[in-house]
Order: structure tokens, then sequence, then C-alpha cells
């Protein structure tokens, strides 16, 4: 019985910093209604000196068509890896992408700035769409794109 | 005695499953190939139509020359191909392909990601 204790409160000292130190944050985007194909979209952190920390998700699957996304495969190469197993289907005109993801304590309030890229078939490109400081502030606050994205918002 | 029979009811049993397709099978037109091992050819004739799958293989190539000459601006047929329809495709050369999709492998360890909740993703 002692030793069963004593595993389990091991256990929980092990499992809960883990718990601690990262949390869900849900990114919501919304498109305007600007009457083109799908769009893809790179969401990704930079950090304080403006250096490419890594990616949160790509929205489109064909990797043929990421160069477009300027800035992101600057930063990136065109790296594949950098959105293996955070990659979903392109968003439409006028809809909304909704991503949850588990994301890490550090990155809030550290001088950490989220990008989107976005570009359209037979559009203009639209690198750095989006450049929103990663802060507790910000949290749940709407933040408009430059071309394509009509709003923006994270919440945690 | 009591082995003997509960032998002899399986044996019957077994004779049945197997031998009865066969009798029936032996009914059937003369021109469906050898009769006793008709329910066994019976069988490849039903795989037929995924020859036919194949054949339509040939179809979409041949629907994806037709889009190569047609270039870029037919929209609609472009969100159908696969990506091996660029002339200029590294990733249909090579077969390297596009990044795994969100749930088929694990986000990359950039530090950014904890390791709880898998990413969701919802389009409204």
């Amino acid at each position: 019985m002692k030793s069963l204790l004593a595993t389990l409160a091991l256990t929980t000292a092990l499992t809960l910093p883990g718990l601690a130190m990262a949390r869900p944050v849900t990114m919501t985007t919304t498109l305007n209604s600007y009457g083109g194909d799908g769009a893809y979209l790179a969401l990704y952190v930079t950090d304080p000196s403006g250096a490419y920390v890594g990616s949160l998700w790509m929205a489109g699957g064909k990797s043929k068509y990421y160069k477009h996304l300027s800035d992101w495969y600057r930063l990136t190469g065109g790296d594949k890896a950098q959105v293996n197993g955070i990659t979903g289907a392109s968003v439409g005109a006028g809809r909304s992408l909704e991503i949850t993801l588990d994301l890490s304590d550090a990155l809030f309030d550290a001088g950490y700035t989220l990008h989107v890229d976005a570009a359209v078939e037979d559009m203009r490109e639209s690198p750095n769409e989006i450049a929103v400081p990663l802060t507790t502030e910000n949290a749940g606050k709407p933040v408009r794109g430059r071309r394509y994205v009509a709003g923006f918002t994270y919440d945690m | 005695m009591r082995k003997t029979l509960t032998l002899l009811v399986a044996t019957t049993a077994l004779t049945a499953a197997i031998g009865l397709p066969a009798w029936s099978a032996m009914h059937t037109p003369a021109n469906t190939g050898p009769a006793p091992f008709a329910a066994v050819f019976d069988d490849a004739a039903q795989t037929l139509p995924l020859i036919l799958a194949s054949d339509g293989d040939d179809d979409k190539d041949r629907h994806d020359r037709n889009s190569s000459r047609r270039g870029h601006d037919d929209d609609d047929e472009e969100e159908d191909d696969d990506d091996c329809d660029a002339e200029e495709d590294d990733d249909c050369r090579s077969g390297a392909g596009n990044p795994a999709p969100a749930g088929t492998v694990a986000p990359p360890q950039n530090g950014l990601f904890g390791n709880g909740t898998p990413p969701q993703v919802k389009v409204n």
C-alpha cells in the first residue's frame, strides 16, 4: 500500500510539470470573400531577433505551391519537414480556419511573434499577412490582415 | 462410440461445406470454365472489376495529359488532379511528395509544441 502511494506521488510529480509547461491555444483565421481559389496559409513563429523558430500550421497540402508563401519559404528554405504532421487543407474564401494546438508556455510574453503568410492561385502573394506578438494581453484580440485575412485571433 | 459419432458429424459437415458449392457449380453453363473449379473461377471473375479499375488509371493518365495540354486555365480540373500534372514538378519526379498531414505523424520537435493534445483543426 505504501509503495503504491509512493508510485502514485512520483508519477503525479513527473506529470504535472509537463502539463503546466504547455497549454491549448486556439487560433482562428477568417478569410475575406476575395473571390478566388482556396488560400494557402503558413503560420510560423519568429524570435525577438526575427529569426525563424518553427512552424505552427500549414494550410495547403501541395508543397509545390509553398514557394508562394514567400517569407516562410525564405526562412525555411521550403523545408517540408518543418510542417510534417501540422499540415491541413487550404482554406476557401470567406471561410474560417480554427486550429487548436498544445503550445509551450515559454512562447508567450517572451518577445516571440506569430506570422501568417498567405497565397492564392492566380492572385497576389501576401507574405507577412499577419504579424502579432505572442502575449497574454493580445489573446482574444482580433487582428486584421493585409489582403486575404479578415480577422485573426488566438485564445488561450 | 460417441467419439466416432462426433468425428462422423464433423467430416459430414466439412464435406457438405466444401462439396456442395463445387457440386452446384458443376450445373453452371459449360462455357464458364472447368466445372469442378467453377467456384474458384467465379471468385476470380468477381475480381475482374479490379482490373477494370486499373484501366481507369489509364483513363486518368489520358485525362492528365489533356490537362497538361490545356495548361492551368481550368481551375476545376486543377483541383481534382494530383500533383503529377505539372511539367516542372520536382515532387512528381522524385516521388518525395508532400508533407505528412496532421494526425498521421507527430508535430515537428521545434520546441513550440507541448506533449499534450495533438493538433485539432476545423474549417467553418
